[in-house]
């Protein structure tokens, strides 16, 4: 168990050369977009990555306020600095994609501002978890779970408000050659985000061990002083 | 792609002609067909908007894989030296024990 972070990294170190080679030049250039098209095979997975550990976080977050549970405390931490992470790259790939392809980097269409919306609470949530009071874990797993009913908001922002956006049934009415290479690209990525919330989550634990640690030997050496 | 071979001339109906010189032309002089300015302006004009494109495209596509590059590697970094600070507040507190 403990090496299988380690794997996942070895295994996605080995595919991303294959990923950008299969790209590159073994995909068909998009007849429309054109070369820019290419960045589709990182963005998207990113996006589904960053919904993917926004709802894996919520639901992580239900637990521990219901449980107590350190287990789930140390995931909802990892997988909101993943959510974090994967939409730091799908807000700056996705403008910059826009850019070459609609010539504005941000339309404000609906599917752009709900995702900027849940990096932005997940982005409270970890500031909560840093930097607030002593029993603000409550307050920021509300916001953990707040974030996670925006994923199907974005999912769903193409089929109830006009966008920019293409429409979600997009990616299966792709060329199979297109949609291999969006699936291993998208494999890699996610093999890199599994072993990444995996040793952030074990950190966590850690963490959260050292300092009970710390303060029962504090305990031990208060009580082991004379009066 | 495509679209720009229509200002291909087939090449056969050319050499064809050259080697039959056409009654009313002067001696030794061919008639070129399919190469006249205007339409060498506009394919040139269309090569250079592709360029433009392609090179525009490329710039965005380094940018958008740099970009994501360069968070995983930031936050990989971040991992590593908050396993370092773990493994030093150990180290302390196996030191604070003996």
């Amino acid at each position: 168990m403990k090496y299988i972070p380690y794997a996942l990294l070895v295994g996605a170190a080995a595919l991303f050369p294959y990923c950008v080679q299969r790209v590159f030049l073994h995909t068909p250039i998009e007849a429309e977009m054109g070369t820019a098209q290419k960045i589709f095979y990182f963005h998207v997975p990113l996006a589904w990555i960053c919904m993917l550990f926004a709802v894996i976080c919520g639901i992580a977050a239900g637990v521990q306020l219901r449980r107590r549970s350190e287990r789930a405390e140390a995931l909802a931490v990892a997988a909101g600095e993943m959510t974090v992470l994967a939409g730091v790259g799908v807000l700056i790939t996705g403008p910059i994609w826009g850019d070459a392809t609609w010539g504005t980097p941000w339309t404000g269409d609906a599917r752009q501002v709900s995702t900027a919306l849940l990096w932005l609470v997940f982005v409270a949530y970890l500031l909560v978890r840093e930097y607030g009071p002593p029993n603000s874990e409550r307050i920021a797993a509300a916001l953990a779970i707040f974030g996670a009913i925006d994923v199907p908001i974005i999912y769903y922002a193409v089929k109830i408000w006009k966008t920019t956006h293409p429409q979600t049934g997009v990616v299966g009415s792709l060329p199979q050659s297109m949609w291999n290479t969006l699936f291993i690209c998208l494999a890699a990525l996610m093999m890199l985000s599994i072993a990444l919330v995996w040793i952030r989550a074990a950190q966590a634990r850690l963490a959260i061990a050292l300092d009970q640690a710390w303060i029962a030997a504090d305990t031990q050496q208060r009580a082991a002083q004379p009066a | 792609m495509d679209e720009l071979n229509v200002f291909e001339q087939p090449e056969q109906p050319e050499q064809a002609q050259a080697s039959t010189e056409a009654p009313g032309e002067a001696p030794g002089t061919t008639k070129v067909e399919g190469r006249d300015p205007a339409t060498v302006r506009l394919k040139r004009a269309y090569e250079a908007e592709v360029e433009n494109k392609v090179a525009s495209d490329y710039s965005h596509i380094v940018w958008a894989y740099g970009v994501i590059w360069a968070i995983f590697a930031i936050y990989g970094a971040i991992l590593w030296r908050r396993a370092s600070a773990q493994r030093a507040d150990l180290a302390a507190l196996q030191a604070k024990h003996k």
